[in-house]
């Protein structure tokens, strides 16, 4: 009986997706525990929320998760919506809609190209999908005019009018990512070694899955089929039509199974959100200046379904500000699971499993 | 040793100097006068070359070579990381101009990129990783948290910038900061590194005062 080693992985490795730290006992190749510390990123964001006026947090949302900075932006601004009790304009929704799912691919892309990373298939697929990323990062910039962070939305709308040439380039856009996403099985499914170190590695079984709370596309590829948009739709998302994705394995190839179908049940979403959208683009939103709510004073929650798992705010409004904030995130509950998956693995399979999770450490911390 | 509480001194009674290239190009000197005594040579006429020539090495060759492969260390901390990755990919291409050997080990690396805020559990480490660094080493405070603390300035965990801990060569300014910025903040290290802008000395002395605050 060896005696095990104690080593630190991170708070900063090449591997750890943002800065997280792990503490390893291994037996030469085995891993027998880890332990998961969080927290190097925390800045307090709910407390600064609480301290600014209702539109200046959009900003701080985006920076919750910075990989799909979008949809915590709306989920955020809708929160306000339903607080304030105002609806939100029939075209901005369609808007968003696209906007959003535009963001989740391009999340989904980016996690796949530093997941391939992770698994030594050093820069074919992260260059492949960096490709398609920056085309969308180019249309989203065009509608908001931001690279990275948009601070888009607005209470009912958005912050400006979509572009003349938007519908033209979306359709254009998701026909050009639907043909490449196609290509990727051949350089991925077909590879023993992506196949080798993905399946059967990190399996949560479904019992453990609705055990410890996670969500999102790790949720989905353990055979628990929730999706917020089809249990509770919001916005036109009852009007499109679209599956959600399930796997029974619950190990890293079902994962990634799960984000590939969903990179593609998003296009889909696209196209028909694209179809129905008015003509008007009626979708600026009211001025920032302008808003000086009187929400009901009865504390709301809200929940959408982010690229990484389900978002929540629970929000006790107040007449200027909010009383007090509550941001639960899908990676967070995510990265509870990681110690009870990582029990008696190799050690190179750390990795693959927690890449696997799509964690950021900056959602995680808050 | 408690990662927490301890930061590791350097030990400044090594400086790295321009004494200890003077001594090399000494004995270099004297080592080929030997050697072509013995083979019987005239002196004169190689030893004047040898000595522009070290003149030109000690300081020319140095930097140029310095200035021509800027090693990053790869390592990001926040959003801006996002936009240190595009920095390497396809539409972008930093590898043209010789600065994808991101390096995963501070040992091997020339600049550090601080991409992201700092936060006061976080920034131990990042000194620590600074000071793994061999010298001469510079630091590139990329985008608004690592400047001057960002959109966080109210927050009660974060560095209201990266220059209380590190001495900070050249800032980019964006949040985040365009891939081009990065660029533009590589073109002007390099200037920097080959003397156009400070000179070595002078950022030494910079560097000495910081530490000494600390």
């Amino acid at each position: 009986m060896m005696a095990t080693m104690r080593i630190n992985i991170g708070p900063i490795h090449p591997s750890t997706h943002g800065v997280l730290r792990f503490v390893a006992d291994v037996d030469g190749d085995t891993i027998k525990r880890t332990e998961t510390h969080v927290g190097f990123l925390h800045r307090g964001v709910e407390k600064l929320i609480e301290n600014r006026m209702y539109m200046q947090s959009p900003s701080f949302m985006e920076k919750m998760d910075y990989i799909a900075p979008l949809s915590w932006d709306d989920l955020y601004v809708n929160t306000i919506e339903k607080a304030m009790g105002v609806n939100v304009k029939e075209t901005a929704k369609y808007a968003r809609v696209i906007l959003l799912e535009f963001q989740r691919v391009a999340s989904h892309l980016l996690w796949l190209g530093t997941f391939c990373n992770d698994l030594g298939q050093m820069f074919t697929s992260f260059m492949w999908s960096f490709r398609e990323r920056d085309r969308i990062i180019k249309l989203l910039q065009d509608v908001s005019g931001g690279r990275m962070f948009y601070v888009n939305i607005r209470i009912t709308g958005l912050n400006r009018k979509l572009p003349d040439d938007f519908k033209d380039r979306a359709y254009s856009l998701a026909d050009y990512i639907e043909e490449r996403i196609l290509a990727y099985p051949d350089v991925l499914d077909s590879n023993p070694i992506f196949m080798e170190r993905t399946k059967g590695i990190g399996v949560i079984s479904k019992d453990n899955a609705i055990k410890y709370g996670v969500s999102g596309p790790v949720l989905r590829a353990s055979g628990v089929g929730y999706d917020v948009r089809k249990a509770n739709p919001y916005y036109i998302y009852e009007k499109v039509k679209f599956n959600v994705p399930t796997e029974t394995a619950g190990d890293a190839y079902a994962r990634y199974r799960i984000r590939y179908y969903e990179m593609l049940e998003s296009i889909k979403i696209i196209r028909q959100a694209l179809d129905a959208m008015p003509e008007d683009n009626d979708v600026v939103g009211m001025p920032i200046r302008l808003i000086y709510p009187q929400p009901n004073p009865t504390p709301i929650m809200n929940n959408a379904e982010l690229p990484r798992g389900e978002g929540i705010i629970y929000m006790v409004p107040d007449k200027t500000r909010p009383y007090r904030i509550y941001l639960r995130s899908g990676t967070y509950t995510n990265i509870a699971i990681l110690d009870k998956i990582t029990e008696n693995i190799k050690y190179a399979d750390f990795f693959a499993i927690m890449g696997s999770l799509d964690l950021v450490a900056s959602d995680i911390d808050k | 040793m408690d990662i927490n509480t301890s930061v590791v001194r350097i030990d400044d009674s090594v400086p790295y100097s321009e004494d200890m290239f003077k001594n090399a190009e000494k004995e270099m000197t004297e080592i080929t006068s030997r050697s072509l005594k013995k083979a019987g040579l005239n002196q004169n006429v190689l030893f004047t070359k040898l000595s522009d020539i070290s003149k030109i090495t000690t300081k020319g060759i140095r930097s140029w070579g310095r200035e021509q492969s800027v090693w990053p260390l790869q390592f990001g901390l926040a959003c801006c990381a996002m936009e240190l990755m595009a920095f390497g990919s396809p539409r972008i291409d930093a590898e043209r101009k010789g600065y994808l050997l991101f390096r995963a080990t501070p040992r091997q690396c020339d600049v550090m990129i601080v991409a992201g805020w700092v936060t006061k559990s976080i920034a131990p480490r990042v000194k620590r990783l600074y000071e793994q660094m061999s010298e001469p080493r510079y630091v590139i405070a990329f985008g608004e948290c690592a400047t001057s603390g960002g959109p966080w300035y109210e927050s009660y965990n974060i560095m209201q910038g990266i220059d209380q801990i590190l001495p900070v060569d050249v800032y980019a300014i964006g949040c985040p900061p365009r891939p081009e910025n990065l660029f533009a903040a590589l073109i002007k290290l390099q200037k920097k590194i080959k003397g156009d802008i400070n000179g070595d000395s002078e950022r030494n002395a910079s560097e000495n005062i910081r530490r000494a605050e600390i």
